[in-house]
C-alpha cells in the first residue's frame, strides 16, 4: 500500500502538484489520469523520488520514502517495478539480459535460479520465443511486454506503469492492460498506472485518481467514473465524439 | 566563468559518484571487458593506419628539410622516433580517440539519458553513473597505454618502410638513428600521459552525455561540447605534464 498525504510540487513559480492525498492499495489497479499536463507523470516521479516534492509525504507500507536517505531509497526502490512509457530497455542488452538485468544487481540468485526466473517471466509475458533479440529488433507491443517482464522479474511489491499504452494499436493496448491487471492480482502488487487512455479507465481500474490543474478532482472505480457528475472528469472521459456517441 | 565553476563542481561531483563503491563486482567485470573491446581493440585498426603514415610522414618531412652536410642522417631516424615517442602517437593518438570514442560515449550515455534507460537503472537502485562510466574510464585507462605502444612501434616502423622504399635515407642510418641516445623515461612519461589523456577522454564526453537533456538534437550538440571540451583539456594538460615531467 502506497499512501500519499498533502504532497506539493512547484518548478519555479509554476505549481505543478497542489496537496494531493491518495492511497494506493495493493492487489488493485490504481490509476492516475488527467489531460496531458495536468501533473500525473511529476506526481508519479515524486512517488519514486525522481523528483522531490517541496511538502507532504510518501508512506511505502507505513515507510516515508521522503525522509529517507539515499541509502533507505536505494532499498526501496528495489521493491518497485517501473514499465516506462517508451520502455526503457537497455540497447546493449539481449531481451534475457535485459529481464535478468534486475536478477543481477538486486538480487542473490544462483546463475541457474536465475535462468529458471527469466524463462519464467517470459513465458507469462508469452516472449519465450524472443529472448535472444535485442530491444532494436522488437515492435513496440512486445517492447512494452519485455518492459513487464523486467519490471517483475525480481518479484516487486510496487509497480509503477508510465502510460503503457502510448504508441500501441488498441488490440495490443487491450492485452498489456489486461497482462498487468493479471500481474496486479497473481502477485498482489500496488500497481500504480498514469495512463489517459479511456479504454483502461474502464477495463482495468480498480481505483481512479483524477488530476485536473495539479490538484486531486476526483477520486472513484471504473463503475463511478461513468455516473459522476463532475465536469472536470466529464469533459476528459466524454471528450471524443465515440465517447459522446455512447453515452447518449 | 561561473558557467565553468558550475560545470567543474557537477563534473566533480558525477565523477564522485562514478567512484563510489559498485554494487556487484561481478556485473563490473563483465562491463569492463566489453569496454575494453569496445573502447580498445575496436579502435587498434585506425590507431595503426595514422601510426603509420604519420611515420612515414615524419621520416619524409625531415629528410626534406635536413640540407646540411653536417647534420648526419641518422638524424632522420633519430627525429622520427623521438616525434613518435614523445608527441605524436602519445597525443596525437589521444585527440583521435576523443574524436572517434568520446562522441561514442557522449551519444550512447546521452541516448540513454532521453530514452529513460538512465532513470530506469536508478529505479531499480543502481547507481547508474558508476554502472555506466566506470568501466568506461577503467577500460581505458587500462588499455590506451598498450595502444599508444602499438602506435610508437607502427609509427617507427612507417619511417623505416620509407627507408627501404626510397633513398632518401638508408637502413642502416635510419636503424642507428632510432637506437641512438634511448631514454627509456621518455617511454613511461609518454605513458603517463596516455593514461591521463584516456581518463580525460572518456570522462568528459561521459559527463556531456549524461547531463543531455531533450531530444536526439540535444545528444548530438552533448557529444560535439564533449569532444571539444576533452579535447581542449587534452591539450592544455599535455602542456602541464610537459612542463612537470620533462623541464
Amino acid at each position: 500500500m502506497i499512501e500519499v498525504a498533502g504532497l506539493s510540487k512547484a518548478f519555479g513559480d509554476k505549481e505543478v502538484l497542489k496537496d494531493i492525498s491518495v492511497t494506493f492499495d495493493a492487489g488493485k489497479t490504481n490509476l492516475i489520469i488527467g489531460a496531458s499536463g495536468s501533473g500525473k507523470s511529476t506526481l508519479a516521479r515524486c512517488l519514486i523520488g525522481l523528483v522531490d516534492p517541496d511538502t507532504g509525504t510518501v508512506l511505502y507500507d507505513g515507510r516515508n520514502f521522503i525522509e529517507m536517505n539515499m541509502k533507505e531509497r536505494k532499498m526501496i526502490r528495489r521493491e518497485v517495478g517501473f514499465l516506462f512509457q517508451g520502455s526503457a530497455l537497455f540497447d546493449f542488452m539481449t531481451v534475457e539480459q535485459n529481464v535478468q538485468f534486475p536478477l543481477d544487481m538486486l538480487t542473490s540468485m544462483t546463475a541457474k535460479e536465475k535462468v529458471v526466473r527469466v524463462a519464467e517471466v517470459l513465458e507469462r509475458v508469452e516472449l519465450s520465443h524472443a529472448g535472444k533479440l535485442f530491444p532494436g529488433e522488437l515492435s513496440g507491443g512486445m517492447k512494452k511486454r519485455v518492459g513487464i517482464a523486467r519490471a517483475i522479474s525480481p518479484n516487486p511489491t510496487y509497480l509503477f506503469c508510465d502510460e503503457p499504452n502510448s504508441g500501441l494499436d488498441p488490440q495490443t493496448s487491450i492485452v498489456i492492460d489486461k497482462l498487468i491487471h493479471e500481474i496486479t492480482l497473481e502477485y498482489n502488487t500496488t500497481t500504480v498506472i498514469i495512463t489517459h487512455d479511456m479504454n483502461s479507465v474502464i477495463d482495468i481500474g480498480d481505483h481512479i485518481l483524477f488530476i485536473h490543474n495539479g490538484r486531486k478532482s476526483w477520486e472513484g472505480d471504473k463503475v463511478s467514473i461513468l455516473e459522476t457528475e463532475n465536469k472536470e472528469v466529464l469533459d476528459f472521459v466524454y471528450a471524443s465524439e465515440f465517447m459522446k456517441k455512447a453515452r447518449k | 566563468m561561473g558557467s565553468f565553476v558550475f560545470h567543474l563542481g557537477k563534473y566533480i561531483m558525477l565523477l564522485w559518484r562514478v567512484f563510489s563503491k559498485p554494487e556487484k563486482f561481478s556485473i563490473y567485470r563483465r562491463r569492463l571487458f566489453d569496454e575494453m573491446i569496445s573502447l580498445g581493440l575496436d579502435s587498434l585498426g585506425i590507431i595503426m593506419i595514422i601510426s603509420l603514415f604519420m611515420g612515414a610522414v615524419i621520416t619524409i618531412q625531415t629528410a626534406a628539410n635536413i640540407d646540411s652536410a653536417f647534420i648526419p642522417s641518422y638524424t632522420i631516424g633519430f627525429t622520427t622516433r623521438q616525434s613518435s615517442i614523445l608527441e605524436f602517437s602519445p597525443t596525437i593518438m589521444a585527440l583521435i580517440l576523443a574524436g572517434k570514442v568520446g562522441s561514442n560515449i557522449a551519444s550512447e550515455i546521452g541516448l540513454m539519458r532521453v530514452s529513460e534507460q538512465i532513470d530506469a537503472l536508478e529505479i531499480m537502485g543502481v547507481n547508474s553513473a558508476s554502472f555506466l562510466i566506470l568501466p568506461k574510464i577503467l577500460a581505458s585507462v587500462f588499455i590506451n597505454p598498450f595502444l599508444i605502444v602499438i602506435s610508437m612501434f607502427v609509427s617507427i616502423g612507417g619511417g623505416y618502410l620509407i627507408a627501404m622504399a626510397t633513398d632518401i635515407v638508408t637502413i642502416t642510418d635510419y636503424v642507428e638513428g632510432i637506437q641512438l641516445d634511448f631514454r627509456p623515461f621518455h617511454v613511461v612519461y609518454a605513458l603517463i600521459k596516455t593514461s591521463v589523456f584516456a581518463f580525460l577522454l572518456t570522462s568528459i564526453p561521459a559527463y556531456n552525455g549524461y547531463y543531455a537533456s531533450g531530444s536526439a538534437l540535444d545528444v548530438g550538440r552533448a557529444s560535439t561540447a564533449g569532444v571539444v571540451n576533452s579535447m581542449i583539456l587534452i591539450l592544455i594538460t599535455n602542456y602541464v605534464l610537459t612542463q612537470l615531467l620533462l623541464i
